[in-house]
């Protein structure tokens, strides 16, 4: 019943050779041996263990280090790999059955011609796509470089005044090269707390010997006052969360390579700022830190960056504060999204929810790593108000999605987003953020809510603690 | 999907102890040796059945360390069941309940079933806190009491659904308002309302109570 031709799926260099040699060839390489076993032209039926022996004997006999293999050498010709699905075997009837029809074979044939075309149609399409792909590849990097010559040759070394220019802000939002990444946070983030990495030293020092002190079982009694046992269970604490700081990279769990370094920043920093302390969401900031810096120049990054007032109210915990900043933040939600926000109110879906994740780790735990230092970037560049502007970003283009969800799915959603978000778009979407809400800019519109809010506290019950 | 009842519950207890590995093995079943800390609060949901009834638990996913404790108190409105961990293999988690048990009962409706957990048990070479320990604790502040662990799923599941068993019962009893949601209970959309029982009979009349 079988269609009289027989497909068979095997490397295409076999199909060259089979046409012009309808005759099963001499096995020569392991990789014709597949032919061996199946009579197709012997007629009689062959004893299975004679075959096996058969199979046997050749393929021990063409070795299987050959040098001068026939499909190796016809591999390496090739432009391009050639897809298994592709190797198309036109066999004609088997010798014991009747032949077929001049008019079905040439039908066959003309069937056949079409399947293969059409494979190496196929198969130039995806070798042009893949030339397309590295072209592609080869163009970014390009970019990349040139970009990373741009920056390192003609904005770093004039920094102070080219960092606002038009130009340079411009080719900020494209993403800073990799390699001078760090650099640019540096400069942009700068040094007012004027620490010097004799000051770093200092305090990791400092931090070293309270490590020791506490390694030590000094079975304190259980009366010492809070404030010690606290500041001691905040070293604890880093240990115990510097294993939870991307666990997927494993490089700063214990053994990994930047474990040390990550529990040195924080320890130094416990030291440098005992009143903050060490507060979860610390350890990711640093761990993208040390990616990018040296590990002296990463722990100045980290305390000016934890210095800058959005971050010190978040990691003091300063609820009231914090709820501020959610409220400035709903004014542009609302002026930019009014749908979704009308639908995260009936939901009750209150903004602390998601922002407290992304704003604690500035969205190194949420977004894909490489998408978060593109977000770091801009951050750095126009500070506070572009990690709002993100989280709108965000919410606009998921905003179909979004409105379709309840509570609980919206709330899932959005503290644990997809793995792979389109980053090109995710910036488009960032970019139609307007963060202007009746002619008031972030920092008015925050510093009015501020002042309402102190205004109202001065009134018993007015503080709305949501 | 249709439920008859919705469960908020939250978790809370300190930080490391395995709120996050406790909910991923009851809504996935399975258990991640290395869990991402979780900031702020996390969400996970799934149906259970009690009674024949589909109730559907949605459960808040608190961050452990002392810092967030005023932002993890505004998570405890409208919760019906509080399941409070501690670690078995660390005795400060241990002794920091009371604090956390005074900041639920000041914070949560008076009718909220608290389950205390001694998580972690299959560390059993590095207990430090006994299972009598935490049955004493538990019957002194009036609690449900189990020690689980995450990691083998052992008691995992009962862990969450005699928490709602709990709480189902209290419904049944009258002691919760279940009409009111700051009680964390919310009635599915296809709950026969109490009068359309004695109607029954009536198969093809929905009850509308469905509440927004």
């Amino acid at each position: 019943m079988a269609t009289p031709s027989l497909l068979l799926y095997i490397d295409r260099s076999l199909f060259a050779r089979r046409v012009k040699d309808s005759r099963p060839v001499e096995q020569k390489d392991p990789g014709w041996k597949l032919f061996g076993k199946v009579p197709l032209r012997e007629g009689p039926i062959k004893d299975p263990k004679k075959i096996q022996k058969e199979y046997e004997t050749k393929s021990g006999r063409a070795g299987p280090g050959n040098p001068t293999s026939p499909r190796q050498s016809v591999r390496k010709n090739l432009d391009f790999e050639p897809l298994s699905t592709t190797a198309l075997i036109l066999e004609d009837r088997p010798a014991n059955l009747p032949a077929k029809p001049a008019e079905e074979a040439q039908k066959h044939r003309q069937q056949y011609e079409e399947m293969v075309a059409q494979a190496k149609k196929r198969e130039l399409k995806e070798a042009q796509k893949r030339k397309k792909q590295l072209e592609d590849r080869c163009k970014l990097e390009e970019s990349i470089g040139s970009a990373a010559q741009t920056w390192n040759q003609e904005i770093l070394p004039n920094w102070s005044t080219m960092c606002t220019s038009r130009r340079v802000r411009d080719l900020w939002w494209q993403g800073i090269p990799p390699s001078v990444r760090g650099r640019v946070w540096s400069l942009a983030v700068g040094n007012e707390l004027n620490i010097t990495h004799e000051l770093y030293n200092i305090c990791l020092s400092r931090a070293k010997e309270k490590w020791k002190t506490t390694a030590a079982p000094t079975t304190d009694t259980e009366t010492e006052d809070i404030g010690s046992s606290d500041r001691e269970s905040s070293l604890e604490l880093i240990k115990l969360d510097i294993s939870r700081t991307f666990p997927q990279l494993c490089i700063f769990q214990q053994g990994g390579p930047y474990h040390d370094v990550l529990h040195s920043i924080l320890g130094a920093y416990t030291c440098y700022r005992p009143d903050v302390g060490y507060v979860q969401g610390m350890s990711f900031i640093a761990a993208v830190l040390i990616l990018n810096l040296d590990t002296a120049d990463a722990f100045i990054a980290f305390a000016n960056l934890l210095n800058k007032p959005c971050q010190m109210a978040f990691f003091r915990v300063d609820h009231s504060l914090m709820l501020t900043y959610f409220a400035a933040f709903e004014v542009f939600f609302e002026e930019n999204l009014p749908k979704l926000f009308a639908h995260f109110k009936t939901n009750n879906l209150t903004p602390d929810i998601y922002l407290i994740d992304w704003i604690f780790t500035l969205y190194s735990k949420s977004l894909p790593l490489d998408l978060a230092c593109r977000v770091w970037d801009v951050f750095c560049r126009d500070s506070e108000e572009f990690l709002f502007r993100t989280a709108l970003g965000l919410l606009r283009l998921y905003q179909d999605v979004l409105t379709c969800m309840d509570f609980i799915h919206m709330a899932q959603f959005l503290t644990r987003l997809p793995d792979l978000i389109p980053a090109e778009q995710l910036f488009q979407h960032i970019a139609a953020i307007h963060m202007t809400s009746r002619n008031r800019k972030w920092a008015q519109v925050l510093q009015a809510l501020t002042e309402q809010k102190r205004s109202g506290a001065r009134q018993p019950g007015a503080e709305a603690l949501s | 999907m249709a439920y008859a009842y919705l469960f908020k519950y939250i978790i809370i207890g300190d930080t490391g102890v395995g709120k996050s590995c406790l909910l991923l093995q009851f809504t996935d079943k399975r258990f991640q040796p290395v869990h991402d800390l979780t900031i702020g609060v996390e969400f996970g949901a799934r149906m259970i059945t009690i009674d024949g009834k589909q109730i559907k638990l949605q459960i808040w996913d608190t961050a452990g360390q002392e810092s967030f404790r005023s932002i993890t108190r505004s998570y405890y409105r409208g919760a019906a069941g509080a399941l409070l961990v501690y670690d078995i293999t660390r005795r400060d988690t241990f002794n920091h309940l009371t604090t956390w048990l005074e900041d639920a009962r000041q914070h949560s409706n008076s009718n909220m079933v608290i389950m205390l957990i001694g998580n972690k048990s299959d560390l059993e070479s590095r207990r430090e806190v006994k299972k009598e320990e935490g049955e004493a604790f538990a019957r002194e502040h009036g609690l449900i009491f189990m020690e689980t662990s995450a990691k083998t799923a052992s008691n995992v599941e009962e862990a969450f659904i005699n928490t709602a068993k709990e709480i189902y019962e209290k419904i049944q009893e009258g002691v919760f308002d279940i009409n009111n949601e700051a009680n964390g209970i919310k009635i599915g959309p296809q709950h026969p309302t109490t009068s359309s029982i004695l109607t029954s009979g009536q198969g093809g009349q929905q009850a509308g109570g469905g509440c927004c």
